[in-house]
């Protein structure tokens, strides 16, 4: 796992919990051509954001999705 | 939905409602107790130093040359005059008097309301009550009732001051008197205030702690509904309660546990 990929998913998983991991899989799987998220690189993050914002707000509201986004932003 | 009977709204209120009365009730009965008590002193004191400037102008030797029958002479009407001027200036003051030890008790010499009302006394009049040895003791300094006490005019505290002759030498003891009334409504009138004090704040800490009560169960009730929604299937439901209390932690806990939840339940072809 890379150590972005290792980041991301620590910010992920005090919003969305245990379950993360398959979040964020999915996410990179469906909207980044299949990349398997332990490869997650920096210039991945701009989409990979993009989708988080989309799908996390549908499971924790738009604001607490804002929140996360912000904190991956920074990292 | 619980009632509002069970409610912890209703129970954080009563409680803290209750907890307040307790305590301002303890602080009200040694509050008003102490306060009653130096109201007293003060009264006292007051009392002793209007009759001792009173005292001050009074002309002993012209007191002591009064005898019994001489109500209708120059002299003492013009002592009762002095007396019922000098009363006149202070509300406070009910009765204004001199006495004098007879040498078989005490007596009075002039009572500022003879002539006005039929109750007055007249010169040589015995007075034996309680309160003769208070007298006697104001023939060396000025003085005040210990306590209340009641003759035939009524109920009353007094202070008494030495009247003394050109020699300096006591003749004569002034009284003045406060009735009881007086003294009884200006302690009432601080229970009243410390009762209304203390019905107010409990009033307001009960409307303060009712506002606090009632966001932090609207926010419980919040989390309960979004988990009865999710218990009975509902997967749309979403945790809304932002709050940076304890609180606030639960909810955080809670929503991360929902989207766990939401994650694992999800089918993977279609669910985000």
């Amino acid at each position: 796992m890379s150590q972005l990929s290792d980041s991301v998913l620590k910010e992920t998983t005090v919003y969305l919990g245990p379950a993360s991991k398959k979040f964020l899989e999915r996410q990179t799987q469906a909207h980044l051509n299949g990349l398997l998220f332990d490869h997650l690189e920096s210039q991945h993050l701009d989409e990979l954001v993009k989708w988080i914002e989309i799908s996390a707000g549908l499971l924790i509201g738009k604001d607490k999705a804002a929140d996360l986004i912000k904190k991956i932003r920074t990292l | 939905m619980v009632s509002a009977r069970h409610s912890l709204q209703t129970k954080l209120t009563a409680s803290f409602v209750i907890l307040i009365l307790l305590i301002s009730g303890l602080t009200f009965f040694y509050t008003y107790g102490a306060t009653k008590s130096a109201l007293k002193d003060t009264i006292q004191d007051e009392l002793a130093q209007v009759a001792g400037v009173m005292a001050t102008q009074i002309n002993g030797d012209s007191v002591i040359l009064l005898k019994p029958g001489e109500e209708n002479t120059t002299g003492f009407i013009a002592i009762r005059d002095q007396l019922a001027g000098m009363r006149a200036n202070s509300k406070e003051i009910t009765n204004a008097y001199i006495m004098k030890n007879s040498g078989n008790g005490i007596v009075f010499v002039v009572d500022d309301i003879y002539g006005t009302d039929p109750n007055a006394a007249l010169i040589g009049e015995s007075y034996t009550t309680g309160e003769t040895s208070t007298i006697f003791e104001a023939m060396k300094n000025q003085v005040a009732s210990k306590d209340f006490y009641t003759d035939k005019w009524g109920t009353f505290m007094s202070g008494y001051a030495p009247i003394r002759n050109s020699a300096g030498e006591t003749v004569a003891v002034l009284g003045v008197d406060m009735t009881a009334d007086k003294v009884i409504a200006k302690q009432d009138f601080i229970g009243y205030t410390i009762y209304l004090i203390m019905g107010l704040s409990a009033l307001i800490a009960g409307l303060i702690i009712f506002y606090f009560s009632r966001t932090m169960i609207r926010d419980i009730r919040k989390l309960n509904d979004t988990a009865e929604k999710i218990s009975m299937g509902d997967m749309s439901a979403m945790v809304e309660v932002q709050r940076n209390d304890e609180i606030g932690e639960l909810a955080s806990s809670f929503s991360r546990m929902v989207a766990s939840l939401k994650i694992m339940m999800s089918d993977d072809d279609n669910k985000p």
